[in-house]
């Protein structure tokens, strides 16, 4: 369906896919795409994006549209079943929306509400609420993050099915699969990743340079999936800590009434630092959630991609051969000149698979080192900022407590 | 039980009197009516003065502070004035007492009975050493009431005097300064009798008394094995034989301890610090664990004993008055294994009839409601139960952020590793050496987080533990004195029935029994002014005891909270330390 596209491929080799800038140079044309706005309701969320373009081929110069997580999907997918995309990596799809830690918290909170003072309900409301607050940030964050890739890769920007995304001002009806839908979907992945492992099992590739990189991709993926589920960890356990300092906080300044005047402002103001330094912890958290966790899931799914881009390789590479034996064949079989058809047929079918193979070879390559070169970027710009982060945070945290030693009156 | 006879509170003697003057007198009235409780006796026995302990004392003294007395400026009369047994008076043997009282001593101090009696009765020899020792301690007013005492005994003289009962320790005088110093259990010489608030500190001027439990060991074998501690004390106190010293003591020895603390001094309004608690769990598996095998499991658990019988030995020997009593000393400083607390063992026939005792005491607790006729103890009362529950209260969010912190630990210890393997997949050479890197900050920063753990427990949530405990202590003798309430209360009613008796016996004109009701109603009415006495006088102890308690408790507690406050500062100073290190790493990246 992309017909077009082909031709606009080979010139755009621009590739300045740098991470988040939000204008590429190319042509004078820009697309500008974010997400102004998002709703959320019970179980949806509803994210207004809105383009910024000069593109002649919009109608509009500037419009929005608002859009479900399942039309983030159906995008990826469109982008993801074209082969003429075969080669390149396809950015991962933004995770789904995920209330589900935040009101299952909220609820118990809820259950336990007659078990504590006001204030420590309350306080705990807000932190929870901030919490909520946060994951929903990181969703909208995620989706635009998808978008902005599309609308930056010279290639994507201009396909046809972005386009409609981007502008059609109604629902697109994107119903999600039905049972029928999904069980197919569900044979179809089955189907491919045993198809890889296949593939990965006797395909042998010609080039060496992709077999080192596969076997790079599959440790590296494993590897950094691991690291995300133990940051993952780690964040959490860091937020219960600081959840637990509004307990600490709460319990001392009751206590401090009880104990009338002789410890009462010495307790008073333990109570206060134990609040304050709440809010820290609470904060490196949430940092090291963003900097850390974040980045590293970020390029689980986009390993996640790129592994698909050299399976589709390989798979490429399966074809070619298999229309090289096919061509073999042919020929053998025709050695008279009455079917001359076959061959030509082989033929036909060789050179494209020649063709799609090479074109799929040079992209991948591209690409995959494209994809080193940014994930070192990234990881460079979030690591140095998490530990500054961590650094100032934990500076300020020595300072509260310092501040508050000094404070206390002596006996 | 010859002291009692000699002893015996006579409800006629006044306070007021001049105790030198009246001595002989005094001495010998008592002598005409056996006490009518034992204990009471005891109880008269305390108010003689310590010097009129020695003599009979001494033969009947076993421990060897006795000899010491002659140094033992702790000897003070205000100690004597303690009603508590244990004054260190090396005169007062605290044997003396155990012999002589069944069960608890009761202290009586205050009771004006109690004047009357002891003065005179130190046995000649107890006299002489008496007023030796007196005049060996210089102190204050209280001490010139010794002294007369000592005198008035001199002159008595009485070397037939029972040996006396002079046990009890205080001395008239003291009764004169009655509340102040008789819980003054100071050791230190103030004698001040008013000021007992600070004095009763006891912790006077620079009396220092330092133990560590440590060394857990594991002696013997399978069930029969037990864990030995090295309980070492420095102290300059002078009663102690030596400055600096070390002994081995087992688990139920500190338990021991406690229960004979308990014992002797609950019923003088005291507050005993609680000991550790038993744990059948843990002991099993130490029990049945090999040295090799013991897993951090049951290393915390040793540890964390051993931290809590290092906190109660320093508890109590902050307390004054416990610290010089007797079995305490004894117990820091014999040489050799103390004699088996069988006792204290969960399962013997004294543990079966301690939890049955616990049990009908309970059920008294709730049943009976007393009529609080004191502001002080109202207010108190309500104080402690809320500090009680807010404590708990806070103690479980403390558990919780003990927790967190220590999944955090090990969460972070598992991201640390998974890093690792992340740097080593890693094909860009500098982006690996700085997610090395991180890896390594990381193991450090859980190492932090691991300590600071610790110390959120040992430091925090332990001795909040401890607190709670105490306050049931504190609860206990606020019980107490409801008990002696209710002796009261029951003492007065039946004086009342006993006065009727007479009355019906006078109106139907029985002489033989009127005679009898009259005996009964004058027994009665000791009984009554007696329990009276010591309603007032556990109720002065606890209100001195009190002061002394919130004093220490406030002290303690800010301290706990300031170093806990300071762990955590230092927790993030090492923190910032650490990503310090790393940023230059992380700008590196090429």
């Amino acid at each position: 369906m992309m017909d077009g596209m082909e031709d606009v491929l080979p010139s755009e080799t621009n590739g300045t896919k740098s991470g988040r800038s939000d204008t590429v140079d190319l042509n004078d044309s820009t697309l500008q795409v974010d997400i102004s706005d998002a709703l959320s309701e019970r179980e949806k969320v509803k994210f207004t994006v809105h383009t910024k373009t000069t593109l002649p081929d919009y109608a509009k110069p500037e419009f929005s549209v608002v859009r479900q997580h399942e039309e983030f999907i159906w995008l990826h997918d469109r982008f993801d079943e074209n082969e003429d995309y075969a080669g390149y990596i396809i950015p991962p799809p933004p995770p789904r929306p995920d209330f589900d830690a935040s009101r299952e918290k909220l609820q118990k909170l809820g259950e336990g509400e007659g078990s504590m003072t006001k204030e420590e309900f309350s306080k705990m409301k807000q932190e929870l609420e901030a919490e909520y607050l946060a994951t929903f940030k990181k969703t909208v964050a995620m989706h635009e993050v998808f978008l902005t890739r599309l609308a930056q890769h010279t290639v994507f920007r201009n396909d046809h099915n972005f386009k409609v995304f981007l502008e059609y001002e109604q629902d697109l009806s994107v119903r999600t699969k039905n049972k029928k839908e999904k069980v197919e979907g569900l044979f179809k992945s089955f189907n491919k990743s045993t198809d890889e492992i296949l593939l990965a099992a006797t395909q042998k590739d010609v080039d060496d340079y992709f077999e080192r990189e596969k076997t790079f991709l599959l440790e590296y993926h494993m590897a950094i999936k691991d690291a995300t589920t133990k940051a993952d960890k780690m964040t959490q356990a860091h937020k219960s800590v600081a959840d637990s300092y509004i307990q600490l906080s709460s319990g001392l300044s009751q206590l401090g009434t009880i104990e009338g005047p002789r410890l009462e402002k010495f307790i008073n103001k333990v109570a206060d630092t134990f609040e304050k330094a709440r809010k820290v912890e609470g904060r490196v958290s949430s940092d090291e959630d963003l900097k850390l966790s974040d980045t590293l899931r970020y390029y689980v799914r986009d390993g996640s991609a790129a592994k698909d881009l050299l399976y589709r390789r390989l798979r490429c590479l399966a074809n070619y051969e298999q229309a090289n034996k096919n061509l073999d064949r042919a020929r053998a079989k025709n050695k008279d000149v009455h079917a001359p058809v076959d061959v030509a047929d082989a033929e036909l079918a060789q050179q494209n698979a020649c063709e799609k193979f090479e074109h799929i070879s040079n992209k991948a390559k591209e690409e995959l080192n494209d994809l080193k070169a940014r994930r070192v970027t990234a990881f460079k710009k979030n690591l140095i900022e998490l530990a500054e982060l961590e650094l100032k945070h934990a500076k300020a945290q020595a300072q509260l407590l310092k501040s508050c030693l000094q404070s206390l009156p002596e006996e | 039980m010859r002291l009692y006879l000699i002893v015996s509170a006579s409800p006629s003697l006044c306070p007021g009197d001049n105790p030198q003057a009246t001595h002989l007198p005094r001495a010998w009235a008592p002598l005409a009516r056996p006490p009518p409780h034992g204990s009471r006796l005891t109880a008269d026995l305390f108010s003689t003065n310590p010097g009129a302990l020695k003599s009979p004392v001494s033969e009947q003294t076993t421990t060897p502070e006795d000899q010491r007395s002659p140094e033992d400026p702790l000897t003070p009369p205000p100690p004597a004035a303690s009603l508590t047994p244990e004054p260190h008076n090396p005169g007062t043997p605290p044997d003396l007492f155990e012999s002589v009282a069944e069960g608890p001593v009761v202290v009586q101090g205050g009771s004006p009975k109690l004047s009357s009696v002891p003065l005179d009765l130190p046995a000649g020899g107890n006299g002489g050493e008496g007023k030796q020792q007196e005049q060996e301690e210089p102190q204050g007013p209280v001490e010139a009431a010794l002294s007369i005492e000592g005198e008035g005994e001199g002159d008595v003289t009485s070397s037939d005097l029972i040996p006396d009962p002079s046990s009890n320790p205080v001395p008239p005088p003291a009764l004169l300064h009655d509340p102040p110093n008789f819980l003054g259990d100071t050791d230190t010489t103030e004698v001040s009798l008013d000021d007992g608030k600070t004095k009763a500190e006891g912790d006077g001027g620079d009396e220092f008394i330092q133990i560590t439990v440590s060394d857990p060991q594991k002696i013997g074998d399978g069930m029969s094995s037990y864990m030995a501690y090295k309980v070492t004390t420095k102290t300059n106190v002078s009663y102690f034989r030596k400055k600096h010293w070390s002994v081995m003591r087992r688990f139920s020895d500190f338990l021991g301890l406690h229960r004979k603390l308990v014992e002797k001094h609950l019923h003088s309004g005291r507050v005993i610090p609680p000991a550790p608690e038993k744990s059948a769990i843990g002991t099993t598996k130490i029990k049945l664990g090999s040295d090799k095998n013991a897993d951090s499991g049951s290393l915390d658990f040793i540890e964390r004993r051993r931290a809590a019988l290092e906190r109660y030995m320093n508890r109590t020997s902050t307390h004054p008055t416990l610290r010089a009593d007797p079995d305490f000393r004894e117990f820091v400083e014999l040489d050799a294994e103390l004699p088996r607390a069988t006792q204290t063992s969960a399962l013997s026939s004294a543990g079966v009839l301690r939890l049955l005792n616990r049990v009908g005491e309970t059920v008294n607790k709730m049943t009976f409601k007393m009529d609080e006729s004191d502001q002080w103890f109202e207010e108190r009362t309500q104080q402690i139960e809320s500090l009680d529950a807010q404590l708990r209260k806070l103690h479980a969010s403390m558990e919780r952020l003990v927790n967190y912190r220590r999944e955090l630990a090990l969460s972070t210890a598992a991201f640390a590793k998974a890093t690792a393997v992340l740097s080593s997949v890693e094909e860009h050479s500098s982006l690996s050496r700085a997610l090395h890197q991180l890896s390594e900050s990381t193991e450090r920063t859980q190492t932090i987080h691991h300590a600071q753990a610790d110390a959120d427990f040992y430091v925090l949530s332990e001795n909040t533990k401890d607190y709670i405990q105490l306050i049931s202590a504190v609860k206990d003798v606020f019980h107490e004195r409801v008990k002696t309430f209710q002796t009261w209360q029951h003492a007065q009613i039946t004086l009342a029935k006993k006065r009727e008796a007479k009355a019906k016996a006078e109106l139907a004109g029985r002489m033989d029994k009127v005679q009898q009701a009259q005996e009964e109603v004058t027994e009665w009415e000791g009984k009554v002014e007696r329990s009276q006495e010591e309603f007032e006088r556990i109720s002065r102890a606890i209100k001195k005891e009190m002061e002394q308690f919130d004093v220490m408790r406030v002290k303690d507690f800010r301290d706990m909270v300031i170093k806990y406050l300071e762990d955590l500062m230092t927790s993030q100073q090492q923190i910032i330390k650490v990503w310090e290190t790393f940023i230059p790493e992380a700008k590196a990246i090429s």
